[in-house]
């Protein structure tokens, strides 16, 4: 450890390590414009500078990459200090003037209006993005050219680079927005789809799975972390200020031994691209319920806005589809048995967001089995203006006017003519399927499933969470559809099943 | 060739090279640098040794190809030998009177000779022309008498007998010792204490250590390094494998730029025989001591010269400087202890180990030892390469050997040290020349640039045109630098076309001082050089341009215009016949009057007028007076 003191306060510091690096970690501020933890001090904006005196002499330097050393005393504020910050951020602000970082910083040092000759650059050339691209991206898609007045952030000869990986750390690094990915590159980055969102909105390599995830704790994505796939970048580990970041965490199969199991594995969605006539995928402004549920939602990738895709208008005119690929021959013949309701629920808040917005439900049969479940219908109906058309429209065009609006067509059932319906944007409710996992954990268990893939229930009379093997009980979806009351009232039933099973083994 | 083993084979080798010379065979000595090769020496050659044929000499008279003799102006150099005949800026045509009269009859062409100025006397023998009987020539005395192209010339002269002597009788610690005492300082700009450097490095811990050669040479107008490798590249060589030996270096560098093709050339040679005669590569002399050296090839940048951004270069990246809070002794090139050395220190390096360092101390000043060798350039009579004691004041050497200013003009000041030195005004003309007293008077040695200024110089102008040259030669990476230079530029450029207005100076002296204290490296600290040191001694110059929007010099075309003194003018015509844009009306028995709306102020008028007229003027900081009415018929006088 080295002694040290900087404005004065007496700090100690580890070998190797440079001033900046001290005076951060003992929350004093200095200015920098290159300085990025993930990467060698560069010393090129020249802000960090602080006046050192080591024996005995008096010196400016620039604290980024100026190592400690045992007895050193460092000003960060002196008068010269100061002084040239503010001479280097004038120059800058000459040099990009509507660039906000550096509005704020050199008003923060009394400069406001340069006494230079102007330019209108975004680039203050602090090499930040050509820097993470060859240090940690290992990649060099970028560089610096030329010298003196011609400097410029590049691609070699000025073309699109073809070794460009698209990765966007250049972008994310740049302190003043003047990197734009399209003059790198020629490739599209494909942004990482947030499953949690339904795809709508996009999330980093690491993250929170979702809000509610237990751990709460990010992860990473291996299959796009570009650490995983090249070896290089281990940005977030420098980012990272409780040294969380673990690149060598693996998988762990746990064996346990237990005397009943339980299984609730739950459901997954259809896919609604199978059903073609609904054009899911290639109709732009035909989505799914759970795209529009996240939509909806305030904590949603649109912050609660319901932004059709093709052009970001709200949809004042909307049409949920029921039985996409439920009670279908051609699909899964059971009922789902929450659309209804959902879909219910889900033009009912639509009308509560934008009380003039219209909502069609288009239904075989409606299935409001429950307890008040037909006054709620009624409801919205009455209050919320909600039109319930008895019909399975046939398919689902796209007008390519009209911002491409979805066209349903259909049978109008009581009149028994054929019809169709230009709506904003169309919902579907696409049918439930037991989770993938349930096959996985039946075959592991040695437990059959029924023609549609859910878990036997043999005697679905008396015993209607016991499954064919006596100890292993199963409850909610993976046995049968059904919402969340009906898989609450299982789950509990499971687990008073187990335990008398437990206690009878003693 | 055989390989030399030992000190003592090297002894017998240069025996046998001398044994086979007889010193007096006549002998022709034609300067081929640089400079001279652009005279047209390339012809000159062709033609004598076609000559020597032709006459049937080929038997009886030596012809040898040199290095740059350094008096530029006058090229192409002969020197016929043993007597020391030298001819100046020889054409082909003269060769065949070269070869039968002074060859042949052994008679000297008068009309070939230097014309001494200020006698009116011709003078035979090179060591007599001031030019070089004021000169103390040490290092870049061989030049003009070795072929660059052969190992046996250098080893005739004496070559790698320093060498010899470090390998075989001193320990590396003594070979330190002498030049730490010898007090050789670096010839490149810094003037660091080369001794402390080399055991600064040789005591730098690590196994590998390199030694390079900086040749980058970049200042405009400056080409001493370039002439010394051109033209000795064996001398430089020596003093880098004694430097290696004294260090601990096994691997060595010469970062050569590409634009000095016959440096590359004669030093890629110089590596072949020095290889061939073991006096590189593995057991050099039998000592047991490795060393082998590369070239490697700059692309031309000026900032590429400075150390850390030579060695980033060397490392193939970028030639941009790097922080040396760490020293480039301890962490250099691939972050291993590099010592690098300017090609003009490594070449004086054999000289101090030959004839000691007390011999070295001799010479110069108490700060700075030895000799220094300046490219004097500019307004100067003889411009071309001149090797001074350090010591020497500006004037001897302007005026001196330079022959003093062009045209009979007066000295207005000598810019020193590169594009990032200072200017020198004539007040400081007995200045002794040496590290120290440019760095007090605000300018600093560099490598040795020298650009005589006459009073037809703008300073404002100067300071601008160098600025200019950093603004585009700066690596562009640190923002005083960039940015500092570029507003400064911007702000010169206002001044000498105008614009400049109230504050500016003082707003250039803020600049100056940021740029100069927060820059990354030394090019950038001494970027402002031109600017404050012009400042310093022609403030007033600044305020003219700025104040009254006049340049005293007449040199800043947006502040001066050319007007014809009607009471002078003769109406000849000659202006009016050669102004390439016919702003100039008149005839015969016509005033000529200049458009000023047409005027592109060439100055084809004011060169033309002929002297006894001296019509055409140039006014600055005054309007141009209107145009007689009526008098447009020419006043003929006796």
């Amino acid at each position: 450890m080295v002694n040290l003191t900087i404005d004065g306060k007496a700090v100690k510091a580890e070998e190797g390590t440079y001033i900046l690096q001290v005076a951060r970690a003992n929350n004093i501020d200095i200015p920098t414009l290159c300085y990025h933890p993930a990467l060698e001090p560069f010393g090129a904006c020249r802000l960090c500078t602080v006046e050192i005196t080591s024996r005995g002499r008096k010196r400016l330097v620039t604290s980024c990459n100026y190592p400690v050393e045992e007895g050193l005393e460092v000003s960060t504020n002196s008068e010269a200090v100061i002084k040239g910050r503010r001479m280097i951020l004038e120059l800058l602000l000459a040099r990009c003037p509507n660039v906000p970082l550096i509005q704020e910083l050199a008003k923060s040092y009394g400069v406001e209006k340069p006494r230079f000759k102007m330019e209108n650059d975004n680039c203050i050339l602090c090499g930040l993005c050509a820097r993470i691209c060859e240090e940690r991206i290992g990649v060099s898609a970028i560089s610096f050219s030329g010298r003196g007045l011609e400097r410029k952030i590049d691609t070699p000869f000025h073309i699109h680079s073809e070794i460009c990986q698209g990765c966007g750390a250049c972008v994310f690094v740049c302190p003043t927005g003047a990197i734009k990915l399209e003059d790198i590159t020629d490739k599209q980055p494909r942004p990482i789809l947030s499953e949690f969102d339904a795809g709508l909105g996009s999330r980093a390599a690491i993250y929170v799975p979702f809000p509610q995830a237990v751990p709460k704790v990010p992860v990473i994505d291996r299959d796009v972390c570009i650490h995983f796939l090249t070896g290089n970048c281990r940005i977030c580990e420098n980012s990272c200020q409780a040294g969380a970041i673990n690149y060598d965490q693996e998988d762990e199969i746990i064996e346990t031994e237990v005397d009943a199991i339980i299984l609730a594995s739950g459901f997954d969605l259809y896919d609604p691209s199978r059903v073609e006539e609904y054009g899911y995928g290639k109709v732009k402004n035909v989505i799914t319920a759970m795209q529009y549920e996240r939509m909806i939602s305030a904590s949603g990738p649109t912050e609660g806005r319901l932004e059709r895709p093709s052009d970001g208008k709200t949809p004042m005119k909307l049409a949920f589809i029921q039985c996409v690929g439920s009670r279908d021959i051609h699909h899964k013949l059971y009922c789902s048995s929450v659309c209804c309701m959902h879909a219910t629920k889900e033009a009912m808040l639509a009308n509560e967001h934008y009380p003039d917005l219209k909502a069609f439900i288009f239904y075989t049969d409606m299935r409001a089995v429950g307890k008040r479940f037909q006054e709620y219908i009624a409801r919205a109906e009455q209050e919320y203006k909600v039109t319930y058309i008895r019909s399975r429209p046939s398919k689902i065009t796209e007008n390519p006017d009209n911002g491409r609006n979805p066209i349903v067509w259909y049978e109008e059932t009581t009149t028994r003519t054929r019809t169709s319906m230009e709506v904003d944007m169309v919902v579907l409710c696409q049918a439930l399927i037991p989770s993938g996992s349930a096959k996985g954990i039946s075959d592991m268990l040695h437990l059959s499933l029924n023609d549609y893939q859910f878990i036997n229930i043999p005697d679905r009379l008396f015993h209607p969470v016991d499954t064919e093997i006596p100890g292993i009980f199963a409850c909610g979806f993976c046995q049968a559809p059904q919402d969340i009351p009906d898989s609450v009232v299982q789950a509990s039933a499971a687990a008073s099943r187990a335990a008398e099973f437990m206690s009878k083994e003693e | 060739m055989p390989r030399i083993n030992s000190p003592a084979e090297l002894e017998e080798l240069r025996k046998g090279i001398l044994s086979n010379r007889d010193p007096n065979r006549p002998c022709i000595t034609l300067c081929s640098g640089t400079a001279c090769h652009a005279s047209g020496s390339e012809e000159v050659a062709a033609s004598i040794e076609e000559e020597i044929k032709k006459q049937g000499l080929s038997a009886e008279v030596d012809f040898r190809k040199t290095g740059c003799h350094g008096f530029c102006e006058r090229g192409p150099i002969v020197v016929i030998h043993p007597e020391g005949i030298c001819y100046l800026q020889i054409e082909p045509k003269d060769i065949p009177e070269i070869i039968s009269q002074t060859i042949k009859e052994k008679k000297v062409i008068e009309r070939l000779l230097y014309t001494d100025p200020t006698t009116n006397k011709k003078i035979v023998h090179e060591s007599e022309i001031p030019f070089y009987k004021n000169q103390e020539r040490l290092v870049f005395g061989s030049n003009g008498k070795i072929d660059p192209k052969s190992i046996d010339d250098y080893l005739a002269l004496g070559g790698y007998s320093a060498l010899a002597k470090v390998l075989s009788q001193m320990p590396p610690e003594q070979v330190l010792e002498e030049v730490k005492k010898s007090n050789l300082r670096g010839r490149g700009g810094g003037g660091f204490p080369t001794g402390r450097k080399w055991e600064e490095c040789r005591n730098a811990p690590g196994e590998i250590r390199y030694v390079i050669v900086n040749a980058d040479e970049g200042d405009p107008g400056a080409y001493m390094d370039r002439s010394l490798l051109e033209g000795n590249p064996h001398s430089v060589l020596e003093g880098l494998i004694i430097g290696a030996y004294a260090i601990g270096s096994h691997e060595g560098y010469i970062y050569v730029r590409q634009e000095y093709p016959f440096a590359v050339e004669n030093v890629d040679i110089a590596i072949k025989q020095a290889e061939e005669y073991g006096l590189l590569g593995k057991n050099i002399l039998g000592s047991g001591f490795d060393f082998t050296v590369k070239v490697h090839r700059g692309a031309g940048a000026f900032v590429s010269g400075e150390s850390s951004a030579l060695m980033t270069a060397l490392e193939g990246r970028v030639g941009e400087p790097r922080p040396k809070y760490i020293h480039t002794v301890i962490k250099g090139v691939w972050d291993k202890p590099s010592n690098l050395n300017n090609v003009e220190t490594w070449a004086t390096v054999p000289l101090i180990i030959n004839k000691g360092a007390d011999w070295f101390r001799g010479i110069g000043t108490e700060g700075s030892k030895g000799t220094k060798i300046f490219s004097l350039v500019g307004k100067v009579n003889n411009t071309g390469l001149v090797e001074v004691p350090m010591g020497m004041t500006l004037r001897e050497i302007i005026f001196n050997i330079g022959g003093g200013i062009r045209d009979g003009k007066k000295f207005k000041a000598v810019q020193t040290g590169g594009p990032s030195g200072g200017v020198i005004p004539e007040k400081y003309i007995d200045l002794p020349i040496d590290f120290d007293e440019l760095t007090k008077a605000g300018s600093m040695m560099g490598s040795g640039g020298m650009i005589v200024m006459d009073e037809d110089t703008c300073m404002v102008d100067t300071a601008r045109y160098f600025l200019n040259f950093l603004a585009h030669e700066s690596c562009g990476k640190c923002v005083p630098c960039r940015e500092g230079i570029k507003q400064m530029l911007n702000i010169l450029t206002d001044i000498t076309e105008g614009r400049g207005e109230k504050g500016d100076i003082e707003l250039l002296e803020e600049v100056a001082a940021m740029v100069k204290d927060f820059s990354l490296c030394a090019l950038g600290a001494t970027a402002p050089n031109p600017v404050l040191s012009t400042l310093q001694y022609f403030r007033d110059e600044y305020v003219a341009h700025i104040e009254q929007k006049r340049c005293p010099a007449h040199v800043c075309k947006p502040l001066i215009s050319y007007y014809i003194d009607p009471e002078k003018c003769q109406a000849c015509m000659i202006c009016l016949r050669q102004c390439p844009v016919g702003a100039i009306s008149g005839g015969k028995n016509q005033i000529h009057v200049i458009d000023q709306a047409k005027c592109t102020k060439c100055n084809t008028c004011f060169e033309v007028c002929p002297p006894r007229f001296s019509a055409v003027r140039r006014l600055s900081g005054e309007p141009v007076p209107p145009p007689v009415k009526d008098r447009v018929l020419v006043r003929r006088k006796g």
